[in-house]
This record gives C-alpha cells, structure tokens and sequence, in this order.
C-alpha cells in the first residue's frame, strides 16, 4: 500500500471529485476491442477521462457528459456493451491491484457476471426478434410447487 | 533499507468496519506491507470444493481460495494475517480453519483476530510485531544460549521485571507493581543491579518487552524493543529447556492472555486477548483481596478447596465478581472460593484462547500467574495435563529479553 | 424515472438493464461514491469509518457483526429510498460490499418487507434464459412510474 492510498488521499484527477460521476463500460464482443471502444470514446467526449482496461472502459467526468458518452457508446454494439455505476475515480489507488497485491473483491464479481453477459446478450438481441415472441411472452422460471400427497398418490396409482 | 515485509491478509468484515486504516497502520509501524494475495475467479470458485468447507458468504470462500494460493505458493508471503468480524460465526469457523491449515501445511506465522468497529491499530501492534519478528529475525530466535552480561526488563500492565543474566545464568530480579513506567523500570533495575552486585554501566545489552517496551526502550536505549508474544515464549522454551520440538506456552497477564504454540522456539500460531478481565490475572488478584489475602496466598489456600462446589463465572469481571461475593454470602469456605476463582479464570482461557491454538505437550505456563499452585493446577485438569513451570517463570518476559539482547553483546 | 434497488448490489447486469430501461439503479457504487466524494473522510479503501457500523444499528442490533452493519449502512438508506427491486436470487459469487450471505439476507428481508414492486429471478445460464430474464426485466420496469411501455 503506497504512502497516498494508506492516507486515503482524495482523488486528484482533473474532472473527477465531487459531483462528478465514474462509470464502467464492460464490451463483450468480437468485433470491438477495448482499445476500439477507447478511440471513439475520445473522438465523442474529449472532457471526459477514459481509462482503457481489460474488460473495456472506465469514464468519468460530469454525469451529463458521461451520460453522452454512455448513450453514443451503447450504439457501436447495443446488445453487447454493459455499463454500470462505479464508485471510486479510474485508477484509484484504494482500489489499484498494485497496491493491493491482488485484485479488489469487486472484480471478481464483475468477471463472474461476465460469463453470463451473452445470454443477456441474447434476451437483449430477442427484444427486437419477432420470431422469439413465444419465449419473451414466457414468465421466467417459478420454483416448483411440492408434489402434493394426492398427486403423489395418483402417480403411484397410474405406475 | 531492508525491505517490508509482507502480510498476506486474510479477511472479512474489515473494509466495512472502518478498521482497515488501522490495519494499515499497524503494519505501517512495524514497516510491514499489508497486501491480499491474488487468485483467480476458477480458484474461488473450487475453493469450496479443495478446502471441503462450504460457506455461504463469498469473501470467506474468497479467504479460503487466498489461503490455498499461499499454502501452494501461487501467492508469495512472509507472514499471514487472519481478520473476521467479532460475532460472525461463518467467520469465525473459516477463521479458526484456516489458521490451522496454514500452520500445518506451511511455515508461515499466522496470528488471527476478530475486530469490532473499535478495533485500534494499538490492538493489532503486538500481533503484527510478532508476525515481523518471527518473519525478519529468525536468526535472532534461534538463540538457544545467553551470553555475556545482559539485562532484560518487562514492562507489563501490572508489574515490571528486570533481570540480569550472565553467561547463561541468572544473576540478579527485580519485581514491583507498575506505577508509572519509567520510574517502575529504574526501581527494579537498581533492585536487580543490587543482587547481582554489578554497576549498571557493565552491562553490555539491553532488551525491553511488554506494554510499556516503547516508552521505556528509546529512553534507556535499549538494543532490542520486542513485543511479549515472541519473548515469552522463547524465554519459556528457555527455562523449560524445550528449545527443540513443538511446546505450548500459556501466560495469563493482568490485562490479557497469550497461548502460542511453538516449534524449535519459534512461535506458530499463537492468540492474544480475552474478553474481559474476568479472565485474567486481575480476577484473582480481587479474589484475594476479597478473601483478605495476599495474592501469593491464594494459590495454596485454593489447593486446599474444591471448587466444584462453588459455581462461578468470570467470563465478565463485574459477573465474576458478583458470583465471588454471593459465594461468600452463602456461608462457602475460603479454600473451596478460591479453587473455583482459579477454575474459572482457567476456564475462561480454555474456552478463549486455547480452542484457537493446537494444544502441542509439554504445556509450559509462564508469567506471575504461573506462581499461583491453584491455577496450573486446575489448567492442568482442564487440559489433562502435567504443566511445567520453569523457575523464574513469573520473569518470563524478563529472562526472554536477557536472552535474545545477548544477541547484542559485541564480541571481544 | 424509479429508483430501482438492484440485488446484488454490485450486477453489472441488473445495474446495464435498469438503466438501460429508463431507471436509476441504486446499489453499491453510488454508496461507495458517496462516501469516496466526501471530504474530509479518512478510512481507506471505501472512506467506510466506524460510524458507519453505528449507523448501521438501525437495520441491525449490536450483537450482529461490524461487517453486516457497516454494508448496512450502505445498503438500509437505499431499501428505503427505491421505488421497486430487483433480486437476482443466485447471486452467491458476488463479493465486497456483497460479500456477506447474513447481510445479503438481511438486504432481502427488508426489500421484501418494503412491499414496493419486486422481480425476483436467477441468472440466465442459457440464450433461452437470457431471453426471458431479460424480457421479464424489461416488462417489470416498463410498469414502473416513468418507464417505457414494454
């Protein structure tokens, strides 16, 4: 843990303090790399920090720009980039793997969920897809009910 | 410069307790480097199946993957620092799990502690001293013989020791109740200094331990300023003669208890607390006062008792004490009051401390406490056990400074 | 715009789809935020101090765990600010501010307890799941005040 991050230093990043709002942009996709996705994030919001990483982008600036930024960025690859909210300001040394030693308990979690992404992906796809209609009509899984004594007994009955 | 070293932490709870700028400065002030080790999402997700304990909170099941990374070296560590919250039970099972693998399948030293939200980085020192001692200084623990003329002082939260050792002897103690720190300390180095019949200035080292072993280490410029977990119990090895093959060492202090388990006179695994003072020292300390005795009298008197017929607990002080006074009130003798006050007190460290360290024979019992017949006895029982308590054992932290300062002594 | 209370917490799925879908998705970040954005706070790495599991007394008594109430200091103004929930029921391999299955039951108790709108599904392990947790989100949000009709 370095002498900043043992302080809790606040974050000095030029349009990243109070009031401003840090994002995650998650891609999963063949055709569009991180380093793509943080080229033409550039091009559309110059005001706003981009930090390229391994799953995609971290933004953050103003949260009207940001918002911009996410609602362009959505449009290279509607149903295989995610984005969600993020805490802390890019590279901050709380959360730094350097300074940790190992990854933030976070990442973990985000690279679970990256393992299902494309059968959101799918669903996503879906809503646009008349012919899946049946299947978005259909209610997600209940848990079944107990086999009641009765059934139960009629099943006995019918062996 | 050397370089930090490194903790591998272990833990749950601790971010969202506020107590992970304690942590840090702990570590901080014995110029280790807290880091977690790193592991892969597979890892976490078979650690419930290679560890076989299945948990339901993932950072336990992210604790146990850590572990497995440092007991097969995928992870690099000096040391391993376990930290669960107070009162978690999942935690606590994955807590007391782990530190046992560890010390079994590694040589890693591992210390664990439950932290509330009023854990201070005072709290944790000790444990993250102790962890850097036996990580930096083995050479220094190794030390089996003392030599030439040392002196060491244990400045402790109800008496401070002093004891001047030469040439593997002991040679002259001091002992009195802790006032202030710097003027105890000089009362019983000039008690010391007198029985041994030599002039402070013949000294040739100088080791501090205990509460106070800052404070009173700078200002006598002391050559070694060591915290009590790893003195006592190569001071304990030491007097016991069982500096090879696995002891046990249990100190029951004024303020708290320590149990380690050592190995060739380096310390394992070891646990520093108790809940209350109830179980401590103190506890009988106010037996005796009750009973109109002086402390070294309570021993022999409870010998003589059976503390079976009297039921008390002093998991809390203040209940302990309660329980003292309607034992007295309800017509019970002296000798069976003060058997079940050493019970209790042996209990309490039973169920506090040593179900958190592997209990290895022989079981040495070290500290003022140790001069008290009636609580080996009943630790004795407890453990079903014959302890040893090695002369001088009420200097233990004393004797350990003496021993490993000759490490100090500059050789003609 | 509703303030949908997402379970885990920490999704990146439930946090993409509900705002995706018109909503604002409270969980961990915008707590952490908070918190990172306060000045003068000095507990890193979350700037969660020991107030924080005093505040947490409110949705947990003494006896429960620092650890479960310091998220829950986190998480309880949150339960109590959102419009409608979503709890992703599975969600056992969600870590740090979610990292403790006695205050993730907790955080569930108090968001059913709330009787505010609430979908409760398990993640999609398949495209045929994908599709109908995502329709069934995109349904139950389209119901709230302010969303798209689905």
């Amino acid at each position: 843990m370095s002498e900043a991050a043992a302080a809790g230093s606040a974050p000095t990043h030029a349009g990243v303090g109070p009031g401003t709002v840090a994002k995650y942009v998650f891609v999963d996709s063949p055709e569009l790399t991180a380093a793509d996705l943080a080229l033409r994030a550039y091009e559309i919001a110059p005001a706003v920090q981009i930090k390229e990483t391994c799953f995609g982008l971290v933004i953050a600036g103003a949260e009207a720009e940001v918002d911009r930024l996410v609602a362009e960025i959505r449009k290279f690859d509607p149903d295989r980039i995610f984005v969600k909210d993020r805490g802390f300001p890019p590279g901050d040394e709380r959360r730094c793997r350097a300074n940790l030693g190992g990854a933030r308990p976070g990442f973990y979690g985000h690279e679970n969920e990256m393992r299902l992404v494309r059968y959101v992906s799918s669903g996503l796809r879906a809503l646009r897809d008349p012919k899946k209609a049946d299947l978005l009509r259909a209610k997600p899984k209940r848990e079944e009910e107990p086999l009641s004594p009765e059934r139960l007994s009629a099943i006995i009955e019918e062996s | 410069m050397t370089a930090p070293v490194r903790i591998a932490l272990l833990g749950c709870g601790a971010e969202y307790s506020g107590v992970m700028p304690e942590i840090y400065e702990a570590a901080r002030q014995v110029e280790a480097e807290v880091f977690y080790p790193d592991v892969t999402l597979a890892d976490v997700r078979s650690a419930g199946k290679g560890f076989g304990l299945d948990v339901h909170s993932a950072d336990l099941k992210l604790m146990i993957a850590r572990a497995e990374a440092l007991v097969a070296g995928r992870a690099e560590a000096d040391a391993v620092f376990i930290a669960t919250c107070f009162r978690c039970a999942e935690a606590a099972i994955v807590r007391n799990e782990l530190r046992r693998y560890i010390h079994e399948q590694s040589r890693l030293p591992v210390v664990s502690y439950s932290f509330t939200e009023r854990t201070t980085s005072g709290t944790l020192l000790t444990r993250m001293e102790a962890l850097v001692t036996i990580a930096r200084r083995r050479a220094l623990l190794a030390r089996e013989r003392q030599e030439g003329l040392t002196m060491g002082l244990d400045s402790g939260s109800a008496t401070t020791k002093a004891v001047i050792m030469k040439d593997n002897e002991v040679i002259g103690t001091g002992w009195r109740p802790t006032t202030q720190v710097q003027q105890s300390a000089d009362e019983v180095i000039a008690l010391a200094l007198e029985e041994s019949g030599i002039r402070r200035s013949e000294i040739e080292a100088v080791g501090v331990t205990g509460y106070g072993r800052f404070l009173l280490g700078n200002a006598i410029g002391a050559d070694l300023i060591q915290e009590e977990l790893t003195v006592n119990s190569k001071g304990a090895v030491y007097l016991a003669d069982r500096q090879h093959g696995f002891a046990t060492v249990i100190d029951i202090g004024g303020m708290d208890n320590k149990a380690i388990t050592v190995q060739d006179g380096i310390p394992g695994v070891f646990t520093m607390g108790g809940i209350c003072a109830g179980a401590s020292g103190r506890f009988l300390e106010m037996t005796a006062k009750r009973l109109g005795i002086d402390i070294t009298e309570l021993g022999p008197l409870a010998m003589k008792g059976m503390g079976k017929n009297v039921p008390m607990n002093s998991y809390c002080i203040v209940f302990g004490t309660q329980s003292l006074v309607n034992a007295l009130a309800a017509g019970n003798t002296p000798e069976d009051v003060a058997a079940a006050a050493c019970h209790s007190v042996a209990e309490q460290v039973y169920e506090q401390q040593l179900q958190e360290v592997d209990i290895r024979e022989p079981v040495i019992m070290v500290g003022g406490t140790s001069l008290i017949s009636g609580l080996v006895y009943a630790m004795g029982e407890l453990l079903q056990t014959e302890i040893v308590v090695p002369r001088y054992s009420q200097y233990i932290g004393a004797v350990g400074s003496a021993l490993l300062a000759s490490g100090f002594v500059r050789k003609e | 715009m509703a303030k949908v209370f997402i379970y885990p917490g920490t999704s990146l799925i439930l946090s993409d789809l509900v705002s995706r879908f018109g909503h604002r998705p409270l969980g961990s970040a915008l707590a952490v935020r908070e918190r990172v954005q306060t000045p003068g706070l000095d507990s890193p790495p979350l700037q969660i101090t020991p107030e924080d599991p005093k505040k947490g007394l409110r949705y947990a008594a003494v006896e429960v765990p620092s650890g479960v109430r310091g998220r829950m200091s986190l998480y309880g103004p949150q339960i109590e600010e959102a419009d409608a929930g979503i709890i992703v029921r599975d969600a056992d391999l969600a870590f740090g501010c979610m990292g403790c299955a006695r205050t993730n039951e907790l955080v569930r108790f108090l968001l059913r307890r709330r009787e505010i709108p609430l979908l409760e599904l398990d993640y999609p392990h398949s495209d045929e799941e994908g599709i109908r947790f995502v329709a069934a989100i995109k349904e139950f949000l389209s119901g709230l005040p302010g969303g798209v009709p689905a």
